[in-house]
């Protein structure tokens, strides 16, 4: 079963639209969405959420329409924005009291201890907390009703690498129930590389690529060579090319080339670099 | 519904205890004139704001997109703001109609004929006036919405203008109508469940 499954969604703005996108979630996997900015990665989020109202296509979580059954779904999912919005002169105990009203599967009691684990002041005003704090607010906020899914919009933008990997850590330890799902939106390709199982490429509002973290990783390598070693690439094997420092760089798939290329392993990065500044033909 | 309204009062409870402050020197003002309805037209005002300080709040942290992930009507949010102005005005009412009475009692100013006249024609205004001002901010938000509730505030002015010569029967009649005063609260009440409707129309149709 699909945690997440996007049909053909299409959405339009003035000089900017989702081109049919369409991919899935599997449920038990951390999916990374990855794009520049402006690519497209918030919108898609916003109509999986409903905040946006999509022109066509389909948008089914746990199976069902987001549209149809709006309610029953979000009592099951978790949102993170890069942002927490709540009113900034509200504490994390205040939140508590609105949360356990909105939640019929709110727990406090786990919620105060994220917060203790965090070392989030739990009287002290959202204004009054540092940008970290805030978004160890807004992921314990997401996870205290237990979700089986969790829709992450940058949650680590802008955030120091320590505490990265304490929210990466935590989003690891929600993973340990194998009927949970993450869809983890980031352009630092880092954190997805640590966590992610699938990725999905969005560039101008088109999905470029859905694959496994593994193929993209291990499949895949860069060839760096002159036009003419390039030349004596077999066809197939060559996913793009582009303009390196130090002369050509090929994506090839490993097992379409001979051992006699000496390839390097790629960085999801590196993988994004040739789809977006690179082309098939040299 | 609940929720919002315990988040609602939560967020704007500093505010309103800055508030209640300047309703001191408004009491002792009241008091010293002799009228009772400054502090009740201040009490009802003060309280038919909050539901716009609770608006602004959301706005500056995009409260919207965060409310909208989790299981709560469109609705619902929208009739949190109407309710919460209810029950602010109730809990005013309860708090000031003592005070009120009291200062007509020492005083004697206040006949109870004209006392209700007012009070109806009071809460009347309050409901006509969030039945106004909410749905302009849920539209435009709180910057255009004050710019658009001010151009919408001159068209009295201006129609008065306009219909000068028939403006002295307008007032005749109204006084006629004095008998039906009790009537004001209620219809009042009745606008205001229509500006609720229209509210959420339009809240439905806003992107996040």
């Amino acid at each position: 079963m699909n945690a997440i499954e996007i049909h053909d969604l299409h959405k339009g703005f003035e000089g900017f639209s989702l081109k049919d996108i369409s991919f899935s979630v599997p449920q038990g996997t951390v999916m990374g969405f990855v794009g520049e900015n402006g690519a497209g990665k918030s919108t898609t989020i916003k109509c999986m959420l409903n905040l946006l109202k999509k022109e066509y296509g389909e948008i089914l979580l746990f199976g069902k329409d987001i549209v149809e059954y709006e309610l029953a779904i979000k009592n099951d999912i978790g949102v993170v924005f890069d942002e927490l919005h709540v009113p900034e002169t509200l504490n994390a105990t205040q939140l508590d009291k609105f949360m356990k009203r909105v939640f019929k599967t709110w727990d406090s009691n786990y919620y105060f201890e994220r917060l203790t684990q965090f070392k989030v002041p739990k009287r002290k005003k959202v204004k009054e907390l540092s940008r970290g704090m805030r978004m160890k607010l807004s992921i314990a906020l997401a996870l205290s009703h237990h979700p089986k899914l969790l829709i992450l919009d940058e949650p680590t933008s802008g955030l120091d690498p320590i505490i990265r990997d304490e929210i990466l850590d935590l989003f690891l330890a929600f993973m340990q129930d194998e009927t949970h799902s993450i869809l983890f939106s980031s352009h630092i390709t880092s954190d997805l590389e640590k966590i992610a199982d699938y990725i999905t490429f969005i560039h101008n509002g088109e999905i470029l690529f859905s694959e496994s973290k593994d193929v993209l990783l291990y499949d895949y390598g860069i060839f760096k060579g002159t036009n003419e070693e390039i030349s004596e690439l077999p066809e197939q094997a060559i996913i793009q090319k582009r303009e390196g420092t130090f002369g050509l760089e090929v994506l090839v798939l490993k097992n379409e080339i001979s051992e006699a290329f000496t390839v390097e392993r790629p960085t999801i990065e590196d993988i994004m670099l040739f789809f977006v500044k690179g082309s098939v033909q040299p | 519904m609940t929720a919002l309204l315990v988040k609602d009062l939560m967020t704007i409870q500093r505010q309103l205890k800055t508030q209640a402050f300047i309703l001191i020197p408004m009491l002792f003002f009241s008091i010293l004139m002799g009228q009772g309805s400054i502090v009740f037209s201040f009490i009802l005002f003060i309280l038919v704001i909050q539901a716009i300080t609770a608006l602004t709040y959301d706005e500056l942290c995009s409260w919207d997109k965060y409310v909208n992930t989790l299981p709560i009507t469109k609705s619902e949010i929208v009739l949190s703001k109407y309710m919460l102005s209810l029950v602010l005005m109730l809990i005013g009412l309860i708090i000031a109609l003592p005070v009120v009475f009291l200062i007509n009692h020492f005083t004697n100013d206040w006949e109870t004929a004209n006392f209700f006249l007012t009070f109806n024609l009071l809460i009347g205004a309050a409901f006509c006036l969030l039945a106004l001002i909410l749905p302009i901010y849920i539209k435009y938000g709180s910057i255009k919405g004050r710019i658009v509730l001010i151009v919408l505030c001159f068209i009295p002015g201006l129609l008065i203008g306009l219909l000068e010569e028939y403006f002295a029967d307008v007032v005749i009649t109204i006084s006629k109508l004095q008998q039906f005063s009790y009537l004001v609260p209620f219809i009042g009440l009745f606008i205001l469940w229509l500006s609720s409707l229209i509210a959420t129309a339009i809240y439905k149709r806003k992107d996040f």
